[in-house]
């Protein structure tokens, strides 16, 4: 499988990365095959987080077992020193490590917020504390808040070295700059700040309860995926062709072999293909009736 | 409505900031839409449709840059030599042949010395392609109604050809679109356009034009086939 340089980490990231929110669906042993099977293909990056249910516990055992393959990035949703701090050693444990690749500050919506983790005794504070005692090795920000937020980040958090924000061809074709994450993506280029994307294989939210009950959703994911190996290379081929450092792999288990399948195959996506795939969405999210035109 | 990205890549290398603009054939005007964006001075969106008329003027009519024209493009009512660039975004596949020498030298007379021309359009859809079949009989059904298709794919070499004939000099060619998502909204847009049209013609012919379309469009329901160019020409200083 493809890897490109994570920024100026020294890592360099399969071009798939496992969202391993999916092990909270699964028991422990499904859990373990789940991560043989993604070592496999040839994925080496792997992201969790505190509050994907017990994913940081089941992915321990495999994770310990294969420590120096895996580049793990975990996150806090804390916004200050004494709770980022606290939430660092609670991964530590939970994962059963040393060590942490990647932390990151995770969904950062609120300008407030950027103040707080920023400013004095905030969660960055924490961090970079860890990562002079050797418990973390580099700092990451994530968001699927405000394209100028995050902006704004980039500028203001010198030693930012991954961001990870939305990215798929729905947003592309919107022109809002509430939808312009690729402002982001060539920012963070130009800063040379790792790029992981997120919701590369959204389809839309899922119909109204009252159309269809939550417990009646077949994945497990807050919006509706994509789920033929079609739909999902496509995806993952323009997710992959627009310039992300890695494309992270959706929440539900039963999709995440297909997205390590289009990873292993991808060769590219031309910007015909591109538009192609935009213009395609932009017409089945608004269908204009009169419109003969692309 | 955003700019769609076949609009931003052909008009990427162009040099709209500050031109004086026609988008011929204005539709829904996306191409108006994309030179407003990209700094135009003024915008002239001809169409001699009255309902796409309209509907530019509630996307783009706030911008005092723009002004929508009801008008036909074989005789524009604007002065000799008075635009810089001018889009042509999908517009030649809706010009039936017998047309395309009049809005072709009408065009050129409208535009100033070293004007710039876009022509964005679909090359032919392949032999094998299921949309064919339905546009095939909308133009059946557009022909016997009004005497000329609704749809005519030239291939890029063609347009090129034609304009370079007039005095235009060719500068370059992109694929814009490459499949062409014909989605399931632009294909029973064109069976309601094949039905409008059967509805004009005696029961006997117009009945089973019209049955067809709807069943081509409804069993095809969406097809991604064929490609979408964009020529840019410019003419001498």
């Amino acid at each position: 499988m493809q890897t490109r340089a994570l920024g100026d980490t020294g890592h360099d990231s399969s071009v798939t990365t496992f969202g391993t929110i999916a092990l909270n669906w699964l028991e422990q042993e499904g859990a373990d095959q789940m991560v043989e099977l993604l070592l496999n293909h040839g994925v080496n990056h792997f992201d969790v987080a505190p509050t994907y249910g017990d994913a940081e516990l089941k992915l321990g055992p495999k994770l310990r077992q294969h420590r120096e393959e895996i580049f793990v990035g975990c996150k806090t949703q804390e916004r200050e020193y004494e709770g980022a701090k606290r939430e660092l050693e609670r991964s530590l444990t939970r994962l059963g490590v040393d060590r942490i690749d990647l932390y990151q500050v995770h969904g950062l919506e609120y300008e407030h917020e950027l103040e707080t983790i920023t400013g004095e005794g905030g969660a960055l504070e924490a961090i970079r504390e860890a990562k002079d005692e050797g418990l973390v090795d580099h700092v990451g920000l994530t968001s699927h808040g405000d394209p100028q937020l995050i902006l704004d980040a980039l500028d203001r958090i010198d030693d930012l070295e991954t961001v990870m924000f939305p990215l798929n061809p729905v947003v592309v074709g919107k022109d809002d700059p509430e939808y312009d994450y690729e402002a982001v993506l060539e920012r963070a280029n130009e800063l040379n700040v790792g790029t992981l994307g997120i919701k590369a294989f959204a389809k839309g939210p899922w119909p109204p309860t009252d159309d269809l009950a939550r417990a009646d959703r077949p994945y497990a994911n807050w919006y509706e995926p994509v789920d033929t190996p079609g739909a999902i290379r496509e995806r993952f081929d323009f997710a992959a062709a627009r310039g992300l450092t890695s494309v992270v792999s959706p929440g539900d288990p039963k999709l995440v072999a297909m997205v390590v399948d289009a990873a292993e195959r991808y060769d590219g996506m031309d910007e015909a293909a591109q538009r192609s795939l935009v213009e395609r969405l932009r017409h089945e999210e608004s269908p204009v009736p009169e419109q003969l035109h692309h | 409505m955003d700019v769609p990205e076949t609009v931003r890549a052909a008009l990427d290398d162009r040099p709209v900031t500050g031109a004086v603009c026609l988008e011929a054939g204005a539709g829904l005007g996306n191409a108006t839409a994309g030179l407003l964006a990209a700094g135009a001075r003024r915008v002239y969106a001809v169409t001699n449709d009255r309902d796409h008329a309209t509907a530019v003027r509630e996307r783009v009519g706030r911008d005092d840059r723009t002004a929508v024209l009801e008008a036909d493009l074989r005789d524009l009512p604007l002065a000799t030599d008075a635009v810089d660039l001018i889009t042509a975004h999908g517009l030649f596949n809706v010009l039936a042949p017998e047309s395309l020498g009049a809005v072709v030298a009408e065009l050129t007379r409208v535009a100033a010395p070293g004007c710039h021309l876009v022509v964005d359009d679909y090359d032919p859809v392949p032999d094998d392609a299921a949309v064919g079949d339905l546009f095939a009989v909308e133009n059946a059904a557009t022909r016997l109604a009004r005497g000329h298709p609704a749809l005519s794919f030239y291939p890029a070499a063609v347009l090129r050809r034609l304009f370079v004939g007039d005095g235009w000099a060719f500068d370059r060619e992109l694929t814009l679109l490459e499949p062409v998502p014909w989605t399931a909204s632009h294909l029973r847009a064109h069976a309601d356009v094949a039905r409008a049209a059967a509805a004009s013609l005696p029961d006997e012919l117009g009945e089973p034009l019209a049955a067809e379309a709807s069943r081509i469009a409804e069993e095809i329901g969406s097809e991604s086939v064929g490609r979408m160019y964009g020529l840019a020409f410019r003419l001498a200083e």
